[in-house]
């Protein structure tokens, strides 16, 4: 089964990869190992899940204003999301997927975070602001 | 976004990597905020600097910048950092530190940066005009200058102010546009014997007022007309970290507030609150983490002392001794150093044992930490003692100036009231 989600472009370009689901807030500082692209922060949903290579799919960020350079380190050691989707986009996010020059879409139709299950295969084309994903297990074409 | 054709070629790369991941950078954060177009900035200044802050990570970024052939375009300052680098061994900080720090700053004076390495550049020759576009990061300064100045800049990040230095624009948002100036809320201060105020409990009044209308813009009334710059320091520097405020009209003070009618764009305010004694107490409560006695270390600048600050705190240390296992920290930037070397106050301070420091940030990049034995510090700022435990993992004692004085004179805090 094939779902396209139509929203918003924050970074452009094309990323693919196996999507990561969460519906907590994420900070980059503190929250995220740069070095290993694994999440840390204690209690968090997704403690000890990797990022890497991942379509992060997230509702938005939180914390310090530093968070954009954890994401730009993670993207120069090659532990970054291959892209990113947010329900709403803010600053400290967007700032650093520019920065790592991550494709960031947001604003989906539908939500992101009921359409998409840690699991499925996610295309993002950031430039038109699309998600296009394949569902785990479904047969396809 | 519109942009114009210069704009256009460096979001293309015709001026380099360097502009193109700048540019691209301020057009996101311009399109998340709806901006319409690009304004130029008159005066940018960057924060971020302190290794302690931003480590390895800006380095490498600002490191890709320079080699991608960015350069400041703007007239770009420097805020504190981690070290004093005349003072680091007194002070009992690690030389690595000092180098790290030297590494980090290559790059911002290799673009171009003019190291004050203050939060007060608006003294020293960072002064932006009333209805001019500015990128500041350092909260303190930004919000000090929206306010007093009636200069126009959003609080930032580093990144996007270090963007706006090179490409000489910022997105046209927020507190750049005069619709979103206007105040929202009145708050009466008229309750309080002005004439007997001290800097600390103004600083305890604007985090309170931080704490209580978290990011309402407010305009306050019942100020003296000979409100000073310090005072208003105090006063305005606490509301964005213990809220989000990054403008606050005074009244018959500052220039978009001849009047509070003016400040509130002839709207009624959404709510009014008065705030008194009682209300400024509980910020002294609150920002105190420990009912410990021992002061390790008592510091003020934060931000960066003012000379009249550097007079009254050598008035009340000449002719006496700091005791044995406390230090004292006055730090300001090398410029008011100088004035206040002229003066003899340095000579008063160093006499009794203390240190005025220069180009060291004593709250968010502070290295408090790396110095042995220092597990509680004393300071006479809301701002400051806002900033210190989760910086530096110590304590802090929030109090009048002149009872810092006294434990670092006794080793202990005894509250004068």
């Amino acid at each position: 089964m094939k779902i396209i989600l139509k929203g918003r472009k924050v970074i452009g370009g094309k990323a693919e990869g196996e999507a990561v689901v969460t519906r907590q807030p994420v900070s980059f500082l503190g929250g995220v190992n740069p070095d290993k692209g694994i999440v840390v922060e204690k209690g968090h949903e997704l403690e000890g899940q990797s990022l890497t290579g991942k379509v992060f799919i997230f509702p938005h960020g939180k914390g310090s204003t530093a968070g954009p350079y954890i994401i730009y380190a993670m993207a120069k050691r090659k532990t970054a999301p291959a892209a990113m989707i947010n329900v709403e986009a803010e600053p400290i996010i967007a700032v650093g997927a520019a920065m790592g020059n991550i494709p960031l879409v947001d604003r989906l139709d539908p939500n992101p975070l009921e359409a998409i299950a840690t699991g499925d295969y996610v295309k993002i084309d950031g430039d038109q602001g699309i998600a296009e994903v394949i569902k785990k297990g479904g047969a396809e074409g | 976004m519109n942009l114009s054709d210069k704009e256009k070629k460096m979001l293309d790369g015709v001026w380099g990597m360097g502009p193109q991941s700048a540019m691209r950078l301020l057009v996101t954060l311009g399109e998340i905020y709806g901006a319409q177009k690009m304004i130029p900035v008159a005066s940018c200044h960057v924060g971020g600097r302190s290794y302690l802050i931003s480590g390895e990570e800006n380095i490498e970024w600002m490191n890709d910048l320079l080699n991608g052939g960015a350069r400041f375009q703007v007239f770009t300052s420097t805020n504190p950092c981690s070290v004093d680098f005349q003072q680091w061994q007194k002070m009992g900080l690690p030389e690595k530190l000092v180098l790290n720090q030297r590494r980090a700053d290559e790059p911002y004076l290799k673009m171009g940066a003019i190291p004050l390495g203050s939060c007060l550049p608006y003294q020293l020759g960072n002064l932006p005009l009333p209805g001019t576009h500015f990128a500041w990061g350092g909260s303190a300064g930004a919000t000090f200058v929206n306010s007093a100045f009636g200069a126009r800049g959003n609080r930032e990040g580093s990144p996007s102010v270090i963007a706006a230095a090179i490409t000489g624009v910022t997105p046209e948002y927020g507190l750049h546009l005069k619709e979103n100036r206007y105040g929202q809320v009145l708050v009466d201060l008229s309750g309080l014997d002005h004439s007997s105020m001290t800097l600390s409990q103004y600083s305890a009044i604007g985090s309170y007022m931080g704490r209580t209308l978290v990011d309402k813009t407010p305009v306050v009334v019942g100020l003296p007309p000979t409100f000073s710059q310090d005072q208003i320091r105090f006063l305005i520097s606490p509301m964005p970290t213990a809220g989000a405020i990054s403008l606050c009209h005074l009244a018959g003070i500052t220039p978009e507030a001849p009047t509070a009618e003016v400040a509130l764009g002839g709207k009624k305010p959404e709510f009014s609150i008065a705030v008194g004694l009682k209300e400024m107490q509980t910020s002294f409560e609150k920002l105190t983490t420990t009912r410990k006695e021992e002061v390790d270390l008592v510091c003020f600048g934060c931000p960066h002392c003012s000379l009249p600050q550097v007079r009254e705190i050598a008035s009340l240390l000449e002719g006496k001794k700091i005791h044995g296992n406390t230090r004292l920290w006055v730090a300001t930037s090398g410029h008011l150093k100088d004035i206040a070397q002229r003066l003899g106050l340095v000579e008063i301070i160093e006499k009794a044992g203390g240190l005025v420091t220069t180009d060291l940030c004593v709250a968010p990049g502070a290295p408090f930490h790396l110095v042995e034995g220092v597990k509680t510090v004393a300071t006479n700022s809301a701002r400051g003692a806002y900033f210190i435990p989760g910086a530096c993992n110590v304590d802090v004692i929030f109090g009048e100036t002149g009872d810092c004085v006294q434990a670092a004179l006794k080793g202990q805090w005894r509250r004068s009231k």
